[in-house]
């Protein structure tokens, strides 16, 4: 099994290589001008960078249009990892004791509605954070002075110690009440944009903030698409964080359903999808069209999550059961087969930071995962006692979902529970997951991340403090809450401010803790695999931003 | 007349009054559930659940409660999505209005086309073989389920035989305002068109050819063939005069259902930006106050075109003034 | 009868359903009423000449629908599929020997000795993508597998008893809602005919299928509740309920107004004369007639229930999973249409001929019954 694996990923490489290869062999020549169209199945509500939490959606379209004191390098592979100066003009200053950061304000930088940016709006756009709503403003910006009074009362939001304007020499400091290690990523990711003081500190729902990238939002209508167009007032002043884009409109269109989109750039109407191929048309793509398809692994998650506080996954014995008797192999095929994904049993994504190969709920346990066992599974379930009870499966229709969805329904059938399946818009699906009132027994996500550190997943996911009962917001959807593992996670965090390569030990044992209490049954990593026009040219794919739109010309 | 006008009128607004009561009763009142939750959708927090009761006051006795709705949808207008927070309602379905108008023309045109010829050949040719196939094809065509259709037509158009010259010319699913591009609009809603007017072919020939051959039977047509006239004679100046009567008051009123968001397969299917998939994506979002707006506002046409068609009977049939 | 002169005060609108428009009145009047004039000519239906017909209309009826070939032949195709869907338990045990409603993503089946993936990964070019097994046209996966690697075959008989069960329940509770609605209103007349006519109005100008999607996403989302009685929601009942009531206007309206000329007919009002009860007049004289006109709606009620389902279940709204149709099949197929076509195109062919049986026999009950229906606009 494992030599087989090897051979896999040998064949994964090369396929990468050849992959990669796209990207030299297309350097002709830059093109300016022309309409970039990209297609996705539907909008996802609200373009309040920071409000959405849409990373993989939205956010690589707010990489264009906004900008933060700092961001991840617009650039292919391993760089785009990298923190480099935005509107900040340098990296920041950092004190001794790891509590404050000073940046200097960039100058003449303006929003696209002819303002300058200035350090009110700087200090203005982290209170608003707080304002809206943020979905981790309890999580990540708490740690700033006064934040934790704005978690409480976020209309009265100030903060005034936290965030100081110095007009004199134009710089800003952060205040933070502990040292994070992870703070500049938290900074870099698009809810650290920097909007007009005056934005209305309510969700802005469909209306456009001014930008200060290379594009702005001129339309957004959820039910047909979203225009952007150039940035009348944006002037390069940084390169490597927010280059100037080649195509002169960027229309992204909604409501264009995967299988429509593969015809359609096919037919050399539009330019890039949004979702994945569906699994129908691969075969076809992939021996027609290879050169138009780019394989890239992301740092993700694609993963079954159970609610840990009602029936009957408040019971261990019944969500590891499901852990060993779902077969990933199974999931993998309807994601698109073998070479599209890595089966996986924990949280951590394959190559992400912290990772260490565990598979516990495999027929033979060890690093990785090598088939199901359903033996155990049934045992599990005997012990249990949850026999016959209910569950609803709820997913969104989208994607895969649906159709993996099935499949669990038909595996927690197969354990003598009585499994119904539910599908909700995916437009919807997300924040109504997470919402503990509308008690989601199990749904299924696939799990970005926001920056390349293990926090991002095990803490985002797992920590008490992320879980809202009640609300919309509260990414901890398992409703997971182990004080242990708090504990464990707050000393990896600790130690990440001195010797990351400990931290990521600590990381690690966090996240095999976890998978042992199995509140997800991870399925795999997924792939992911994008497929562009013929006259796409210069396809650069960022960790973080993934096809940096600014990035690509038109032939 | 002016009597007439002026109680169709009100037939009208009574109709438009009574299925806006129906649609009211439906979403708010249906028992068993909590209609605020209903309608702030799925993911809704306290917060706005509180918001919606607020707007739509369902504190208050229900006619109350209507009277808000029809205010807000109406006069007031601000209705707003609650899944795409901020969405205004009525533009949306303004917006799409006028996709719907060119699927539902363009196939109205194929259709009657069609449709009069079938009949008209089916009934020269009456009791051959030729009628009997034609009337079996009408009716294989009314036998059809138009998505079905629609799925099969993009399986030929869109990758089976898309790289024939057959329908190498078809662009992708979608829509481009005629504006933009009036060829483009036209090539996206060919394929619809004909999909849509399959059925309505199908029926059309049956009824023409059914109404053709009893108009065959009746005195007036005999007398004029007694004179001598010509066969096609008879056909154009007698019985196909008839028969077209009848025929456009069907149309009338299928061209408004049509209009008023009937089309949500077809648009859906090929994916129409119209007030067909608007109602399609708002029942996949569960978006309550888009449902009711199109709802109401597809209504409306029907309404209309219903009242239309009867004007138009008595106009051109006087014979219906009779009856009334 | 305050109601004699109804025909003028009835809003002369008809409404066709959405994209299956008017088909079953256009037909009821031997297609040569168009839609918005079948209902008022139906006003115009004579009754029954009774006593002249020595071996009874029913007898007469029958033994004319007997001769009618093509109704006979549709008749006897309709007996084959109703058999073989009801065969699906059999077939699924004995033929395809799988279970059609559970996944089957990693197994193998053998054909002619030889193993096969039933979800085969591809090997061509960058060898992505995995295919569900095609149709191998032996006992196993007959027609193919679907995206889930369930037996297509199995689940088509599955999903045909269920898109049958539909279409006949909601025919027969339209029916009988429809009859006993426009017996009252025409029978009764006065205020009770003025209230229902009118709610029937308003329900017949509702554009159907808005009007089902309506119910459907109502009651989908929470049940329904009727008293006691909770119907859950992904019960049969909710889209047998909807199908049947929305069609409720489009019986009711004609027999309402066959009822109306009969209770004004020369041997009605003899009767009535003579002092004969009213219960007895309901029951001899209206009521068969009510029946019969009934029957002559049902074959193409039941095709207008078929495709109104499968329409419905389409959009994911009317049968929901685990429980299969042919309108959730043809959905299930829209993910294969590139590859697996056939998951799509077979339900498909499956409501057409079964629809395409049903009105022809429609055809022909309607001239079995009622051959002298001599429909004419104008005074009746």
């Amino acid at each position: 099994m494992l030599h087989h694996t090897v051979c896999r990923a040998i064949a994964m490489a090369l396929l990468l290589t050849s992959a990669t290869v796209g990207v030299a062999r297309a350097e002709d020549k830059p093109k300016i001008g022309g309409t970039l169209r990209l297609a996705a199945a539907s909008a996802a509500g609200t373009i309040d960078p920071h409000i959405s939490y849409e990373t993989g959606f939205y956010w690589p379209i707010f990489y264009v249009l906004n900008d933060g004191l700092v961001t991840f390098r617009k650039a292919a592979g391993e760089p785009s990892n990298d923190i480099v100066p935005d509107l900040a003009s340098d990296m920041p200053k950092i004190s001794e004791d790891g509590k404050t950061y000073t940046f200097k304000l960039r100058k003449g930088v303006k929003f696209s509605n002819g303002q300058e940016v200035t350090l009110r709006d700087v200090v203005a756009s982290f209170e608003r954070l707080f304002k809206v709503g943020n979905p981790n403003s309890s999580l990540w910006y708490s740690v700033i002075k006064g934040g934790d009074k704005c978690v409480e009362t976020p209309p009265t939001c100030s903060l005034a110690e936290g965030v100081v304007a110095n007009e004199a020499d134009g710089t800003v400091t952060f205040n933070l009440t502990q040292p994070d290690a992870d703070f500049l990523y938290k900074l870099a990711v698009p809810f650290g944009s920097i909007l007009p003081a005056d934005t209305q500190p309510s969700d802005l729902g469909t209306t456009p903030p001014a930008a200060t990238g290379p594009y702005m939002i001129t339309s957004y209508d959820p039910q047909r698409g979203m225009e952007l167009k150039r940035n009348p007032e944006f002037k390069v002043w940084n390169e490597d964080a927010q280059p100037d884009g080649y195509v002169d409109e960027i229309k992204y269109s909604f409501g264009v359903k995967p299988e429509d989109a593969v015809t359609a750039i096919q037919n050399d109407q539009m330019d890039w999808m949004y979702d994945s191929p569906p699994a129908d048309r691969l075969k076809e793509i992939s021996s027609e069209s290879a050169d138009q398809i780019y394989i890239n692994p992301s740092f993700a998650m694609y993963a079954a999550e159970m609610n840990t506080n009602i029936a009957p996954f408040n019971n261990k014995d019944v969500r590891q059961a499901l852990n060993f008797a779902v077969n990933r192999r199974a999931a993998i095929n309807i994601y698109g087969g073998p070479r599209l994904a890595d089966a996986n049993c924990q949280v951590l994504p394959v190559d992400f930071p912290g990772y260490k190969g565990y598979c516990p709920y495999s027929k033979n346990p060890g690093e990785k995962w090598g088939g199901p066992d359903m033996e155990k599974a049934k045992a599990l379930m005997e012990r249990s006692g949850q026999i016959g009870q209910k569950v609803t499966v709820t997913v969104g229709d989208a994607g895969v979902d649906p159709q993996t969805g099935t499949y669990l329904v038909s595996v927690l059938n197969d354990l003598g529970l009585q499994a119904t399946l539910k599908v909700i818009s995916a437009n919807i699906q997300w924040t109504y997951a997470q919402n503990s009132n509308n008690n989601v027994q199990i749904t299924l996500n696939t799990l970005w991340q926001d920056y390349a550190a293990p926090a991002d997943f095990l803490q985002v996911l797992f920590n008490c403090s992320s879980f809202h009962p009640g609300s919309d917001a509260s990414p901890n959807i398992s409703g997971y809450c182990n004080n242990a593992v708090d504990a464990k996670m707050e000393q990896a965090m600790k130690a990440a401010l001195t010797d990351v390569a400990a931290s990521h030990e600590m990381w690690s044992a966090v996240d095999h803790d976890i998978t042992d209490d199995a509140p997800w049954a991870t399925l795999y990593s997924p792939k992911l695999l994008y497929f562009v026009s013929k006259r796409l040219k210069n396809f650069t794919y960022s960790n973080q931003a993934r096809m940096v739109f600014s990035k690509v010309w038109l032939d | 007349m002016l009597l007439a006008v002026l109680r169709r009128a009100f037939d009208m607004v009574f109709v438009m009054f009574g299925i806006s009561v129906i649609a009211f009763l439906i979403f708010f009142a249906t028992p068993g559930s909590d209609p605020s939750a209903r309608i702030a959708g799925r993911n809704a927090t306290p917060e706005m659940l509180a918001q919606v009761r607020i707007a739509f006051g369902f504190d208050r006795p229900l006619y109350v409660q209507y009277g808000r709705l029809m205010q807000r949808l109406f006069i007031a207008q601000d209705l707003t999505s609650f899944v795409n927070r901020g969405q205004k309602v009525v533009p949306a379905v303004l917006q799409a209005t006028p996709v719907t108008l060119c699927l539902v023309f363009g196939a109205a045109v194929i259709w009657l086309t069609a449709g009069i010829s079938l009949g008209i050949v089916a009934t020269v040719f009456r009791g051959t073989i030729i009628d009997k196939s034609l009337m079996l094809l009408a009716l294989a065509g009314v036998s059809m389920p138009v998505f079905w259709v629609g799925s099969v037509m993009n399986l030929i158009t869109q990758s089976r035989f898309h790289d024939t010259w057959l329908f190498s010319w078809v662009p992708g699913l979608g829509y481009t305002s005629f504006f933009e591009s009036p060829s483009l609009w036209f090539k996206t809603l060919v394929i619809p068109w004909f999909t849509l007017s399959v059925l309505f072919i199908g029926l059309y020939a049956r009824v023409l050819r059914a109404s053709l051959s009893e108009s065959y039977q009746e005195d007036y047509v005999r007398t004029a063939r007694a004179k001598g006239l010509s066969e096609s004679r008879i056909m154009v100046r007698h019985a196909l005069r008839t028969s077209l009567i009848t025929l456009l008051s069907m149309f009338g009123l299928d061209f408004g259902a049509l209009v008023g968001g009937g089309a949500i397969l077809t648009e859906v299917v090929f994916n129409l930006p119209g007030i067909g998939r608007l109602t399609y994506q708002a029942l996949q979002n569960l978006d309550l106050p888009f449902i009711m707006a199109t709802v109401m506002y597809s209504t409306f046409f029907v309404v209309l075109a219903n009242a239309l068609v009867d004007v138009a009977y008595a106009w051109l049939d006087p014979r219906v003034c009779d009856a009334r | 009868m305050t109601t004699a002169s109804n025909t003028s005060a009835d809003p002369a609108s008809k409404v066709p359903e959405a994209e299956q428009p008017n088909q079953f009145n256009v037909q009821i009047a031997n297609g040569e009423a168009s839609s918005a004039f079948a209902q008022k000519r139906l006003f115009q239906l004579r009754p029954k000449d009774k006593g002249n017909n020595p071996r009874g209309p029913w007898k007469t009826a029958f033994s004319r629908l007997l001769r009618d070939k093509l109704a006979v032949a549709s008749f006897v195709f309709l007996a084959a599929i109703v058999l073989s869907t009801a065969s699906a338990t059999y077939y699924a045990d004995h033929i395809s020997q799988t279970d059609p409603f559970q996944s089957n993503l990693d197994g193998q089946i053998e054909i002619n000795g030889d193993p096969a993936e039933i979800m085969a990964a591809d090997s061509e070019g960058l060898g992505l993508g995995v295919t569900p097994i095609g149709p191998t046209w032996t006992g196993q996966y007959l027609l193919g597998a679907d995206a889930q690697g369930r037996d297509v075959a199995a689940r088509l008989l599955y999903g045909g008893q269920n898109s049958l069960i539909v279409a006949f329940a909601s025919t027969a509770l339209c029916l009988v809602l429809a009859g006993v609605i426009g017996t009252v209103s025409g029978f009764l007349g006065g205020i009770v005919d003025t209230i229902l006519s009118r709610l029937l109005d308003i329900i017949w100008a509702f554009p159907i299928y808005l009007l089902a999607i309506s119910l459907s996403i109502v009651l989908i989302s929470t049940g329904l509740q009727i008293g006691p009685f909770h119907i859950p929601s992904n019960s049969l009942l909710l889209p047998i309920t909807i199908i049947g009531v929305v069609y409720v206007p489009y019986v009711a309206r004609p027999i309402r107004g066959q009822v109306l000329t009969l209770a004004k007919s020369d041997f009605v009002l003899a009767s009535v004369c003579l002092g004969m009860p009213t219960a007895r007049i309901l029951v001899r004289d209206i009521l068969p007639n009510v029946v019969t006109t009934l029957i002559v709606f049902a074959p193409i009620m039941m095709s207008l229930s078929i495709l109104t389902e499968s329409s419905l279940s389409f959009l994911s709204i009317g049968v929901q999973p685990p429980a299969a149709s042919w309108g959730t099949i043809i959905q299930d197929g829209q993910g294969l249409l590139y590859t697996r076509p056939l998951v799509a195109i077979a339900p498909g062919l499956a409501i057409i001929i079964t629809v395409l049986c049903l009105n022809f026999l429609g055809d022909g009950v309607k001239d079995a019954f009622d051959p002298k229906a001599k429909l004419r606009v104008g005074k009746g």
